[in-house]
């Protein structure tokens, strides 16, 4: 396992404009991790994200200093549609990439571009249709599917793909609960049984807290940090300060903190079942006490 | 739901083969256009019916496009009775508008039974067109529209771009009226109740946020088909194939066949009617 991505001082300003949108990154992702980018709204998550397969600058024109270096490739001076091989990136408007007639026909697509033999087409479509739970929908046309099952469909498409690293831009945006434990279930299982490298942007700190290996924070198109979810969920001062919402028993612990009890930062749970212990634990205390 | 947008079915038009299909489209749109007898041009329209039946088509579409030509076919009536003359079979004679005195426009005012059928067939032949295009449109999708032309040999970008423009158009349509609406929505009436002028200018407001919007959505699919490795390399694999069965080139045959007798016929009986 090696650096898959590396950005080397990469900033980027969007045509016309004067502020950078991304400003000097420096970081290195590696090969089967997967990382979440957080940061509120108009941090830079979703520009960062068209950044690795160069549609930013390719389609948008605009400025760009330093480089993201993708599979050791450079995303800016390559073309979109040779990157697309390397990287499959699914946009954060699901209604924008979806422009055939028929949801068979929309995974069909990618694959097609590949040129991969008939055979091996069929047997993906049928695959990524699968994953993303679309069995029933094959000859239903894109724009008449509801939200979450046109988020899936759009995954389902690069998905099919099968490329070496995914880059999700609020995927589950649209998704019910279920919808959302799907997805980022599949995506755990793309990374565990390909060795995929996924970047998903997002906002679900619960399943961050249970799936990702890092979290990186944008704050006004800086990297402010990146880390596991452990040390990025319990420094509840950076989080405040970015706007990221922890998990909600993370919330708890800093909460509790505040109300008087002596939880220690390094033992804030991020999932329910280290919550169970934390609270156990004060419970047991308590009774001790008495 | 808009007259180009694919209409699911699983008819003999939906399966036939897209290129003789796409052939015959061309085809029946020439014959349309040469075709000038009243009585053929009839046969013609009601054999279009008959196809929509087949392919189970809305037939309220054909009542939509027939309202909208009826009004054009009025007007062209009324505009020929009024600055031509020709013809020697009067039906309404009304007093000139523009006197004798004025060279070339001035002193008619008569309605010839000739203006009138000339306004029919010219409708008729409309119509006719405007119906031969959806047969087509809505019962093939926009990936059997490309294969088709790939495998009539043209070049697999130009026939994804073409296909893929093609499908803007309902989606234009689509944008148009949830625009409309929701202007409609924030209180703005002058689609409605509003003069002449209200209304016009109401239209023009209407046009740039379309023309952004149709300018960002195209720019989007660009980026979503690039980015799905679309232009990769020289050639594409496919995940249908296209298979030229007997009974495509039975119904190709015989629809060419008819278009040659409908000609014929056509020579024969001449004129407008
Ligand atoms: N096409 C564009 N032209 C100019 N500026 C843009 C463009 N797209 C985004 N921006 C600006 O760039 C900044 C970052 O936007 P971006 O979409 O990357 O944010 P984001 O983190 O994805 O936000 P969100 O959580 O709302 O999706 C914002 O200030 C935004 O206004
Ligand atoms: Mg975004």
């Amino acid at each position: 396992m090696g650096t898959i991505i590396e950005a080397k001082e990469f900033s980027y300003s969007y045509p016309r404009r004067d502020n950078q949108v991304l400003k000097n990154l420096n970081f290195k992702v590696e090969e089967g991790e997967f990382i979440a980018i957080m940061g509120r709204n108009g941090a830079g998550k979703s520009t960062l994200t068209q950044a690795f397969n160069g549609v930013i600058p390719h389609l948008h024109g605009g400025t760009i200093w330093g480089n993201i270096l993708v599979d050791g490739v450079c995303s800016q001076e390559t073309e979109i549609t040779e990157m697309a091989q390397k990287v499959g990136v699914v946009l954060e408007d699901p209604e924008a990439q979806l422009f055939t007639t028929r949801v068979d026909d929309e995974m069909a697509f990618g694959i097609e571009n590949l040129c991969l033999p008939r055979e091996e087409i069929i047997e993906r479509i049928k695959w990524a249709t699968k994953v993303v739970r679309l069995e029933g929908f094959w000859d239903r046309e894109p724009t008449a599917l509801s939200g979450g099952q046109k988020q899936r469909c759009a995954i389902a498409a690069t998905l099919a793909m099968k490329p070496k690293i995914m880059v999700l831009d609020e995927p589950t945006s649209q998704l019910d609960p279920i919808g959302t434990f799907e997805v980022f279930d599949v995506i755990k299982s793309l990374k565990e049984e390909y060795g995929m490298t996924v970047m998903v942007a997002t906002h679900k700190s619960e399943h961050i807290a249970e799936y990702a290996d890092r979290i990186m924070v944008l704050e006004a198109g800086e990297i402010v940090a990146f880390d596991t979810p452990q040390v990025i969920f319990r420094n509840s001062e950076l989080l405040s300060h970015v706007a990221v919402r922890p998990p909600q028993v993370s919330a708890l612990a800093a909460y509790l903190n505040s109300m008087g009890q002596n939880i220690k930062r390094s033992d804030y749970p991020l999932l329910i079942e280290e919550a169970e212990v934390v609270i156990r634990n004060l419970i047991g205390g308590a009774s001790n006490g008495q | 739901m808009s007259i180009l947008d694919y209409h699911y079915g699983d008819s003999y038009v939906h399966r036939m083969d897209p290129r003789v299909k796409m052939i015959l489209l061309v085809l029946l749109t020439i014959v349309v256009f040469i075709i000038s007898n009243f009585y053929v041009l009839v046969t013609m329209f009601a054999l279009v019916l008959l196809v929509w039946k087949t392919a189970k088509l809305p037939m309220k579409n054909i009542v939509r496009y027939m309202k909208f030509l009826l009004s054009l076919v009025a007007f062209l009536i009324v505009l020929q009775g009024l600055f031509f003359s020709s013809g020697d079979n009067p039906v309404i004679l009304m007093h000139p508008i523009i006197p004798d005195v004025v060279p070339v426009i001035g002193g008619h005012g008569t309605i010839y039974l000739d203006g009138i059928l000339f306004g029919l067939v010219l409708g008729l032949r409309l119509l006719t067109l405007v119906c031969i295009m959806p047969i087509f449109t809505m019962t093939t999708t926009i990936s059997e529209t490309a294969l088709g032309l790939v495998k009539l040999g043209m070049n697999y970008k130009y026939a994804y771009m073409t296909t893929t423009a093609l499908n803007l158009i309902p989606t234009l349509q689509e944008e148009t009226k949830m625009i409309m609406d929701a202007q409609k929505m924030r209180g703005f009436k002058a689609f409605e109740t509003g003069k002449l002028m209200e209304k016009l200018r109401a239209y023009v407001t209407l046009v740039v946020p379309l023309v952004v919007g149709s300018m960002r959505r195209a720019q989007l699919m660009g980026v979503a088909m690039e980015g799905r490795a679309f232009g990769a390399m020289k050639t594409r694999t496919y995940r249908e194939d296209l298979n030229l069965r007997t009974r495509d080139i039975v119904c190709g045959v015989f629809v060419m066949l008819l278009c040659i007798g409908v000609v014929y016929f056509n020579i024969r009986l001449g004129g407008w009617y």
